[in-house]
């Protein structure tokens, strides 16, 4: 920045103190990659031997994680089609029609990304337990869509704004019906976006704690809840594994999306939720 | 003169009602309306309904009738001092992600665009892997036998190993962890949107580079700063994960004490009326943010910066 000058010394400072702050971002989330393939898995750094027992035990005989994997899994595959069709409704409606009242349902639909997920938690939870529906992994689901739909929107909208509208209307000049249109032309062009919303669905869902933790039961309880018991009344240093394998998720979804970005087509502006402007959030997952 | 200049009043009403027939008529409208219902009906039935009938419950005493005493309990005693611990974490909490996600922000709008971008990838990476698995590996760190007491040790810093974990030391460590991103990404949008010819202005005519700082470049990112400081405190206020997690028993937060009240006491009015005030705060919150908004845009438009 031409006018403040900084001088050497302030740039020095600033430099070491910003690439500090990097390494407090980062450093636990490598240490738990790399704790997780050595002997001693809650200690030591560098560790003294490597190993993969950690990843083995979690799928020994009374293993109680495969039941909690199975179980995120499809509690995360049910959110992300319910956010997905809810969302892209919503965007359309939001970015390609004359909707009244649009700012009171765009501001619906926001909403739960800055209302405390605790409030939100509890309030399903006094929704699903009389209906004695706690435990059931649709209600996870259904609760898990109210954080994810947001999401899925501000991503959708995004990508509905990207698309030349000239396009559509240059095929219906030359006489393609409606289902073709949509068929040949939108949807092609928005699928980057639809599955960059599946994936943000689908992690939002796959490492929500709070609302799992209201709506499980003793024996439904999802990936998160069971890393979240582990660390609080047990010690079970497979859970360093676990936590390895929800990272490596999470950078699998990153580059999927970033390959996405790359072969997608042309303006595909925000298919990350946080640069599409509208604070992302709510609490981190 | 008359033919052209009907009497206004009914014709304008008849506009009006004609328009708004016309408008929920019309093609576009009608589409809209049955793309939006869907989202609608689903959250005013999963979300708006539920916070409602929390409301309707922190109102209600055992036999049904209304009562404030549930609010009462939550404002006295044990409760009131963990809402007062839940304020001052928060505002540790965002605080310190300000400065420090300042001063990262603004050395990333100073790199070359390409490590600008590789920076901004380990500030958004972090971002979205799970704030459960983030605050592990601080336990792992911060434990007696963890990293950086190690290193602490091995440096021969006086008073190492210290306690890092169960205190408030510890929460605010791990509560800042998971903030700072989104801190750094806020405020790096607002960074790069200042009009670097105005910081060049400045210093064409003089003004030294601390002049050029205070009174030019930090009143055009200050009500980007506000912003991010006030939706950081918010949504620590709900947090629960890190503090459980990291905190002894003088650092329950809110949210674990609503977690405690539905698990534990099965005091479903209790955590109610806790939940509200919650809620009630982030509402201050997000209305003094509005308010930031109107006051900062007004003084643009009046032309002061």
């Amino acid at each position: 920045m031409i006018g403040l000058r900084d001088s050497v010394a302030g740039r020095l400072v600033l430099g070491v103190i910003s690439l500090l702050v990097l390494v407090f971002l980062g450093l636990p989330i490598v240490l738990i990659l790399v704790t997780s393939f050595g002997s001693d898995a809650l200690g030591s750094f560098p560790p003294e031997s490597w190993t993969l027992t950690w990843y083995q035990q979690l799928f020994a005989d009374g293993s109680k994680w495969p039941a909690a994997l199975a179980l995120s899994a499809t509690v995360a595959a049910l959110t992300t089609v319910f956010s997905v069709v809810l969302g892209m409704m919503a965007a359309i409606a939001l970015v390609r029609s004359d909707l009244p009242l649009r700012s009171a349902v765009y501001g619906l639909v926001l909403a739960p990304l800055v209302i405390p997920q605790v409030v939100v938690a509890l309030g399903l939870f006094l929704l699903f337990e009389p209906a004695a529906m706690l435990g059931s992994p649709i209600a996870i689901a259904l609760g898990h869509t109210v954080l994810a739909t947001p999401i899925a929107v501000m991503i959708l909208m995004a990508t509905l704004k990207g698309i030349d509208e000239r396009l559509e209307d240059a095929a219906a000049s030359m006489g393609a019906g409606r289902l073709t249109i949509a068929r040949r032309i939108t949807f092609p062009l928005a699928a980057p976006g639809v599955i960059a919303a599946a994936i943000f669905s689908f992690i939002t869902s796959f490492d929500e704690f709070f609302i799992s933790q209201f709506l499980s039961s003793v024996d439904t309880i999802t990936l998160p809840v069971q890393v979240f018991n582990v660390l609080q009344f047990d010690v079970d240093p497979s859970v360093t594994a676990v936590a390895a394998l929800l990272i490596a998720v999470a950078l699998v979804a990153l580059g999927l999306v970033a390959l996405l970005r790359r072969f997608g087509t042309g303006k595909q502006g925000g298919l990350l939720p946080v640069e599409t402007g509208v604070p992302a959030g709510g609490e981190p997952k | 003169m008359a033919v052209l200049a009907p009497p206004p009043e009914p014709v304008v009403a008849a506009a009006a009602t004609g328009g708004w027939r016309r408008r929920l008529s019309g093609r576009r409208t009608r589409f809209g309306l049955l793309n939006a219902t869907p989202v609608v009906v689903y959250l005013l039935v999963l979300f708006v309904y539920p916070i409602f009938s929390t409301l309707l419950l922190s109102l209600k005493d055992e036999d049904g009738g209304f009562t404030l005493h549930w609010y009462a309990d939550a404002l006295s005693g044990t409760s009131l001092d963990i809402l007062l611990i839940t304020l001052r974490i928060s505002a540790e909490t965002s605080a310190i992600s300000l400065v420090v996600g300042f001063l990262l922000a603004y050395w990333i709008t100073r790199l070359r665009p390409i490590w600008a971008g590789l920076v901004m990838l380990v500030v958004v990476v972090p971002h979205f892997i799970s704030a459960l698995v983030r605050t592990y590996g601080w336990i792992i760190l911060l434990g007696d036998h963890g990293l950086v007491n190690e290193t602490l040790v091995a440096l021969h810093v006086p008073g190492a190993p210290f306690q890092l974990l169960y205190n408030e030391l510890g929460v605010v460590i791990g509560t800042t962890s998971v903030m700072l991103p989104y801190t750094v990404l806020l405020l790096y949008a607002v960074m790069r949107g200042v009009d670097r010819g105005l910081i060049a202005a400045a210093a064409s005519m003089g003004a030294g580079r601390l002049v050029t700082f205070f009174r030019v470049y930090l009143p055009l990112v200050a009500p980007g700063l506000v912003n991010a400081g006030i939706l950081s405190f918010i949504l620590c206020l709900g947090y629960y994960l890190t503090p459980a997690l990291m905190g002894g028993p003088k650092q329950t937060m809110v949210a674990s004490l609503i977690d405690e009240q539905v698990m534990k006491n099965n005091q479903w009015n209790g955590a109610s009326a806790l939940g509200v005030i919650l809620l009630l705060l982030t509402f201050a919150g997000l209305l003094s943010l509005r308010l930031v908004k109107s006051v900062s845009e007004a003084a643009k438009n009046r032309g002061g910066a």
